[in-house]
């Protein structure tokens, strides 16, 4: 296994040696394959949790996201000078938000590019969905100087769905895994930053266990939502007896995308980002989401639905009063609890969580 | 119209015919002379800060009280459809559905301080402060049953389009689940530059496969061609009107505010495509016309000219009014009410759906900050304004980001002072009266600084 997971900065400068151009990506649905395709790396930015929120306060209001606050403020601050194009994929309101500010009023040097996928999976939407993958890939090539021939899209979708299988092996793998929650989903993030080949190295190293697992007497919790920062709330919640046997998180389960079979490039990204498991982000339909929850909850053995949501989160808010009626009629207990993206977990949100675990037990 | 083929359904065509076509619109349209009078009959008084309202209002007033009462009874019917303010309304219209905006009705709701009591019912079913607080005053309608209007239809047909924000997907999708019947999405792809080809394709093909089969479904008939070719071109008709309405607004002084065209747009919005619609802007043209001629303002002494970007505070609009009026200030133009009148052009009845796709891509929520901002530079220009007020509304997402940067804009490039206002269309607990009187009472120095 590997001891330390390589950062951000570390997978930025391999992928320059690899002569590939920096692409910032923002959260979070998005063709991966394609910018590697056209020599392009994507280093994903989730604020970051730790970045101050006061470059970005300058352009949007108290009431935004905090994820678009720091973000901006961290890509003004030094992100904008270590990359060379910006994806913002639109997810919701304070991301088209984004998009439109940097590009219309910061317009930074590197070019802000924006990418916006449907909200059904009708066929409508997919023969849309293929055009728009199209004209991101024009404006990548605008960027990284290339334009991909075949032999660059069997190497990039081999590498990426390599990478792809290699998520979803470690859902998969999740029970016999012989690491704890929070070694899990800083594996998983990896994937916001490090090549394919090295997450598909990184993921196979994971050990497991050699007998059964030793974890009877821990509350198994499904956790929902976009974003688990900061990553104590996994330690905290093993000294509190619970361990995450789930999850329903942007940045994790919701970017298991399924394979696809079609031969042609454009119409496979499609197809992988139209079966995406049900997002809000992505329009899927409220009650088909959550009676799949249901069905999540029942199979992974966990006790609880914890809703962990960051503050201002509209795509997320809304489901919160459904999600509880049909998951409490299912039999299985309810939190939702918010958070400001930062690095600190507030003590009275902890209190809520641990008062949650101990009524599972 | 459902044709009745029960006893019951003999007495729900009973009640609509008597309660709403005979009686109810009786008394609307007596209640409407009356007020006619009355208002033709106001003067200005010596202390009045602004004139009477346009005689207009008492149609407006009319159109839409006989639509939420036809409302009570449209259930068995005619078919009802829920649908955003921003949704490809006419071949529903064609279709012969009955429509219910629910954003409209909490507007009223906001306008008659009913609005945080529904808010409250939404919050106490879990739905967050943080959400719309439109919103949470039509799930808060739904769960209490709770409206000024008497009672509001169930929907057959849900639709949602999503040109004026994401969070009605969410909020469709709650309503889907609670009314249990069909929702159809209409994807606009948000616009940051010029509109690519794909994405008008997108929302012509979701027309098509989409909307009209499911509405023709749940109508239960076809849609005529030319029915919707004669909608087409009274929504146009109307749209062009309105535009010309608030065009008048560029003459000094001008004729109507900005707060009249909240109210007075009731009609763009709910009845687009009908007859009685394009006659009432029609008339409400003529009156101003008149206004103008005669060299009548609508704030009585207007030494200052502003826009209003955003969209209205509903529970303080006549406040508002006059204490700006009192002041000399007239909001003489806005983002928010042009967006029913600037996409007429687009409109084409010999092509009712392939422009439909256009027009209905290209709402101003629809477009980036950039665009926006021009929209306000244009206005600024156009309305000789001497600033601009910009509601930050902690409900309206799409709208309020990118205000701080317009705001910046405005005053470094235009050279006009502008306001960033905190606040929230419908909730009223988001509403700091002295804190809010106070920064207005600045940005009114700023404009008298400026002028001298």
């Amino acid at each position: 296994m590997h001891d330390t997971i390589p950062s951000r900065s570390g997978a930025l400068a391999v992928a320059r040696e690899q002569g590939r151009a920096i692409v910032a990506v923002l959260p979070y649905h998005y063709p991966r394959a394609l910018l590697r395709a056209h020599r392009c790396h994507p280093i994903e930015v989730w604020g970051p949790p730790f970045e101050p929120g006061d470059l970005g306060a300058l352009h949007f209001q108290a009431y935004t996201c905090g994820i678009v606050v720091k973000a901006t403020s961290f890509l003004v601050r030094e992100g904008f000078d270590r990359v060379d194009a910006v994806l913002v994929p639109h997810g919701c309101d304070a991301l088209q938000g984004m998009g439109s500010v940097l590009g219309d009023f910061v317009a930074p040097t590197p070019p802000v590019l924006t990418f916006y996928p449907p909200r059904r999976a009708r066929p409508a939407d997919r023969a849309y969905l293929v055009e728009e993958i199209r004209a991101l890939g024009r404006r990548l090539a605008e960027v990284s100087g290339h334009t991909p021939d075949e032999a660059d899209w069997a190497e990039a979708l081999a590498a990426e769905e390599a990478a792809d299988a290699a998520l979803a092996d470690l859902y998969h793998r999740r029970g016999r895994l012989d690491v704890d929650d929070r070694r899990f989903y800083e594996v998983v993030r990896a994937r916001e930053y490090l090549t394919a080949e090295d997450f598909t190295a990184l993921a196979a190293s994971l050990p497991e266990h050699d007998g059964a697992p030793d974890a009877d007497g821990d509350v198994g919790l499904l956790l929902s939502g976009i974003v688990a920062e900061p990553l104590d709330l996994f330690d905290r919640l093993r000294a509190m007896g619970a361990r995450v046997v789930a999850d329903d998180l942007a940045t994790g389960w919701r970017r298991v995308y399924p394979p696809s079979t079609l031969a042609d490039p454009y119409e496979r990204l499609a197809d992988r980002l139209l079966a995406a498991p049900p997002d809000p982000t992505l329009g899927a339909p409220l009650d088909a989401r959550a009676g799949l929850l249901v069905e999540r909850l029942r199979a992974s053995g966990a006790r609880g639905l914890l809703i962990y949501d960051v503050t201002f989160c509209e795509p997320e808010l809304f489901a919160v009063p459904v999600l509880r009626e049909r998951v409490t009629a299912a039999g299985f207990g309810v939190l939702h609890v918010e958070h400001e993206l930062g690095t600190t977990l507030p003590n009275q949100t902890l209190t809520r969580i641990e008062a949650f675990v101990e009524t599972l037990r | 119209m459902n044709l009745p083929t029960t006893l019951s359904d003999l007495r729900v065509h009973g009640e609509h015919l008597l309660q709403f076509q005979v009686l109810g619109s009786t008394a609307l349209r007596v209640q409407r002379l009356r007020n006619e009078r009355k208002l033709g009959a106001l003067r200005m008084g010596p202390d009045d800060v602004l004139a009477p309202p346009p005689r207009a209002l008492a149609r407006m007033q009319e159109l839409m009280s006989r639509h939420y009462l036809e409302g009570r009874y449209a259930n068995g019917v005619r078919k009802v459809a829920w649908v955003t303010s921003g949704a490809p309304w006419e071949p529903l219209e064609a279709l012969g559905f009955f429509p219910v905006y629910p954003e409209n009705h909490a507007a009223l709701c906001g306008v008659r301080r009913r609005a945080e009591a529904n808010c409250e019912e939404a919050e106490a079913h879990g739905y967050s402060r943080d959400l719309c607080s439109y919103a949470r005053t039509d799930i808060g309608t739904v769960l209490s049953g709770e409206t000024p209007v008497g009672r509001l239809p169930r929907p057959d047909l849900l639709v949602c389009c999503n040109n004026i924000c994401q969070t009605v997907l969410y909020w469709y999708e709650v309503l889907a689940h609670h009314f249990d019947c069909p929702l159809v999405v209409i994807d606009t792809p948000f616009l940051y530059g010029e509109a690519q080809e794909h994405q008008v394709a997108y929302v012509r093909r979701q027309f098509d496969e989409e909307l009209v089969p499911t509405a023709e479904r749940v109508a239960g008939r076809t849609l005529d061609e030319r029915e919707l070719v004669r909608v087409m071109l009274e929504a146009r008709d109307a749209s062009q009107l309105w535009r010309e309405v608030l065009d008048r607004s560029r003459h000094r002084p001008a004729p109507m505010t900005a707060f009249d065209g909240f109210l007075l747009m009731g009609p763009i919005v709910n009845l687009r495509g009908r007859r009685a619609t394009t006659e009432f802007y029609r008339d409400l043209l003529a009156e101003l016309d008149a206004r103008v001629e005669r060299g009548v303002g609508a704030v009585a002494h207007e030494r200052y000219r502003v826009a209003w970007d955003n969209l209205p505070i509903w529970y303080r609009l006549s406040k508002l009014s006059k204490l700006l009026a009192g002041r000399g200030v007239n909001v003489v133009a806005s983002t928010y009410t042009y967006a029913w009148g600037e996409l007429a052009p687009l409109m084409d009845p010999t092509d009712p759906l392939g422009s439909g796709a256009r027009v209905y891509l290209h709402p101003i929520l629809n477009r980036s900050t950039g665009h926006k901002l021009e929209a306000m530079r244009t206005m600024v220009e156009g309305f000789s304004l001497d600033g601009v007020i910009l509601h930050s509304d902690r409900s309206c997402k799409p709208y309020s980001l990118g205000q701080i940067d317009q705001r910046d804009q405005i005053v470094d490039t235009l050279g006009v002072p502008a306001l960033l206002l905190e606040a929230d269309h419908n909730d009223p607990r988001a509403w700091s009266e002295e804190q809010s009187v106070n920064r207005i009472e600045a940005f009114i120095e700023m404009l008298e600084t400026a002028a001298s």
